[in-house]
């Protein structure tokens, strides 16, 4: 979606947002429903099918799940502990069938439109190898508009009712508003059927600080997309595209460049259709904390696509390092290695696992499956070497809590991220080892003394503004970072303050925005996901 | 509550556990540290920990973590 996309559906929410108000309290979620029925068939047509199949398929699956654990809590009341036992094997793998049957054929659906071509090409070149003739037949696909994200929550909700931890949905309706609620269908947030779907039945009443707050939420994700992301991308296309003209300076200010392009374009595609929900009362799962403050890789990756993060540890994570083969080879490494490397190591196969499938979910790519790879080698390398880590600040007395140990870990971690995102923008593996072996032999400052780096795209106008912008994006994170919450504050201030902040955002936007005649617009990245 | 404190000392070394009440919001315990503390728990005590009972409130001190054990036990 482009930033005119998002003032269209920016324009469909408020037009829900009028309807929603004006119908009765206890009728308003199925405004939600319709409004987003509605939208997902303006812009899909008829891939409206499939968010019906996989509904279809996960209420029905759901239910089963229920049933069969309600008759099993029932039977086993009156049963002695041997028979419990038997019972509640057998009513396991029945669980595991019903719930296994809904998972492969939802994650079916998404890896056959997601993956088929890919592994069709792999196919015939592997043939190629040997002088084969033979030609996998290449079909013309579509993405359906959010499917990377609401078969996600379906599977999470399917899960999480084969674990118990809810019961299933009675109402067909009501898990089609959960899985296709608007705001969420082109990045997510990836929501949870249990917070999420209370807030959605649940019809709220018009609140001034709701409201204002969402608009000033869905301001501030236009003034990160238009003002800075938008802007700053012209650098990054330049660089990405052409990457044997530049030395390595330049190579890795346009890594830095689309670490932040990245950043403002994603978190603010998700403050935007936050505040949109906002709007409704309705407070969708954090997707960023301040993610440039962490200390390490993985506190990195527990601040950025959060959602993301958290559906995976606790739908495959746990679910293959709590399974039955992983606790026997816990227990085989416990017998042949020390404890240290004993409780690693079947962490270290489930984390290996996790990211693999984060890496091959952003698409059917090699330098995907590397992405997550990269960032398995380093928490692993982390958690190996943390031990040695213990020993040597103990040894130094060094405090690995305090402020310079702290910064120099942050600075770290960004130089990691900022590699691994330079991998995650190449247009292939093999450009990203070109491009980086070409940073790290060719650096030369003069291109940026030369001006050289105002021919990227961008003048000193340019650089002006995404410096400004990321100035006040920067302030804003840090307060927050320290607690204090600005857009909060200012949505619940006083009508002095906010007015003047809105008017002043919209001011910043429409000024200084990278759109109109001389701009392209600029897809938002993880809607392609 | 010994052992306990012995084993997350060898998953996690040079931490103090004691008195401590936001182990994994603090991130001192993350996910693939809870699960190398489960796989020991549940070999030490001869529990069962499900996915269900991963959750911060179960591992954020070591006074949550006996009283998980302790639960799971009986």
């Amino acid at each position: 979606m482009t930033y005119t996309s998002y003032l269209f559906f920016f324009g469909f929410a408020v037009i829900v947002f009028m309807v929603y108000s004006l119908v009765p309290v206890k009728r308003r979620w199925i405004v939600l429903l319709v409004g987003s029925c509605l939208f997902y068939a303006v812009n899909s047509g008829f891939s409206i099918i499939y968010l019906a199949v996989t509904t279809l398929t996960s209420f029905f699956c759901a239910q089963k799940l229920t049933r069969i654990q309600d008759d099993f809590k029932a039977a086993k009341k009156e049963l002695s502990k041997e028979e419990k036992k038997k019972l509640k094997d057998k009513v396991t793998k029945k669980k595991k069938l019903f719930a296994g049957a809904a998972i492969v054929f939802n994650l079916g659906i998404l890896a056959f439109l997601k993956y088929y071509n890919f592994f069709a090409e792999q196919v015939t070149n592997v043939f190629g190898l040997f002088h084969l003739d033979f030609e996998m037949p290449l079909v013309r696909l579509l993405l359906p508009l959010g499917i990377s994200y609401y078969t996600l929550q379906a599977i999470g909700y399917i899960v999480d009712t084969y674990r118990g931890k809810y019961k299933a949905e009675k109402n067909f309706a009501k898990l089609a508003l959960f899985l296709s609620f608007f705001p969420q269908m082109t990045e997510g947030p990836i929501g949870r059927y249990d917070a999420l779907m209370p807030q959605l039945y649940k019809g709220h009443t018009y609140s001034n600080e709701n409201f204002t707050g969402g608009i000033i939420l869905v301001l501030w994700g236009f003034f990160k997309k238009l003002v800075i992301s938008d802007r700053i991308s012209y650098i990054v296309g330049v660089v990405f595209s052409d990457y044997n003209d530049y030395s390595g300076l330049l190579i890795a200010i346009s890594a830095i460049c689309y670490t932040i392009q990245l950043y403002t374009d994603f978190s603010g595609c998700i403050d935007i259709m936050t505040g949109i929900s906002k709007m409704f009362g309705i407070e969708l799962a954090v997707n960023f904390r301040q993610p440039f403050f962490s200390r390490s890789v993985a506190e990195f990756w527990r601040r950025w696509h959060i959602t993301l993060g958290t559906w995976f540890k606790d739908y495959v994570f746990y679910s293959v390092s709590l399974s039955e083969p992983f606790m026997k080879l816990s227990k085989t490494a416990a017998k042949h290695f020390n404890k240290f490397f004993a409780s690693v190591i079947p962490s270290a196969v489930a984390l290996f696992v996790v990211w693999f499938c984060t890496g091959i979910w952003h698409g059917a790519s090699y330098k995907y499956v590397a992405y997550g790879l990269y960032y398995f080698l380093i928490i692993l390398i982390g958690t190996l070497l943390e031990p040695v880590f213990a020993w040597l600040s103990e040894k130094t007395k060094a405090n690995r809590k305090g402020k310079l140990w702290g910064t120099i870990a942050m600075l770290r971690t960004l130089v990691l991220v900022v590699i691994g995102m330079m991998m995650f923008r190449a247009d292939s593996l093999m450009d990203f080892f070109r491009m980086f072996l070409r940073m790290i032999t060719t650096f030369d400052f003069n291109e940026v003394s030369g001006g050289l780096v105002f021919t990227l795209g961008t003048d000193k106008h340019d650089f002006f503004i995404i410096a400004v912008g990321l100035i006040i994006m920067f302030v804003v994170d840090i307060l927050k970072e320290r607690g204090t919450d600005v857009l909060s504050k200012v949505a619940a201030g006083k009508i002095y303050i906010k007015w003047p902040v809105m008017i002043g955002l919209i001011m910043m936007i429409v000024v200084f925005g990278a759109y109109g005649k001389n701009y392209g617009a600029v897809d938002n990245i993880y809607a392609q996901f | 509550m010994d052992e306990i404190l012995e084993i997350l000392g060898e998953v996690k070394p040079g931490v103090n556990f004691e008195g401590e009440t936001d182990l994994v919001e603090s991130g001192i315990l993350d996910s693939m540290t809870i699960i190398q503390l489960v796989a020991r728990l549940t070999d030490e005590f001869d529990i069962e920990i499900t996915p269900l009972d991963l959750v911060p409130e179960n591992f954020n001190s070591v006074e949550a973590i006996k009283a998980l054990v302790d639960r799971l036990a009986d």
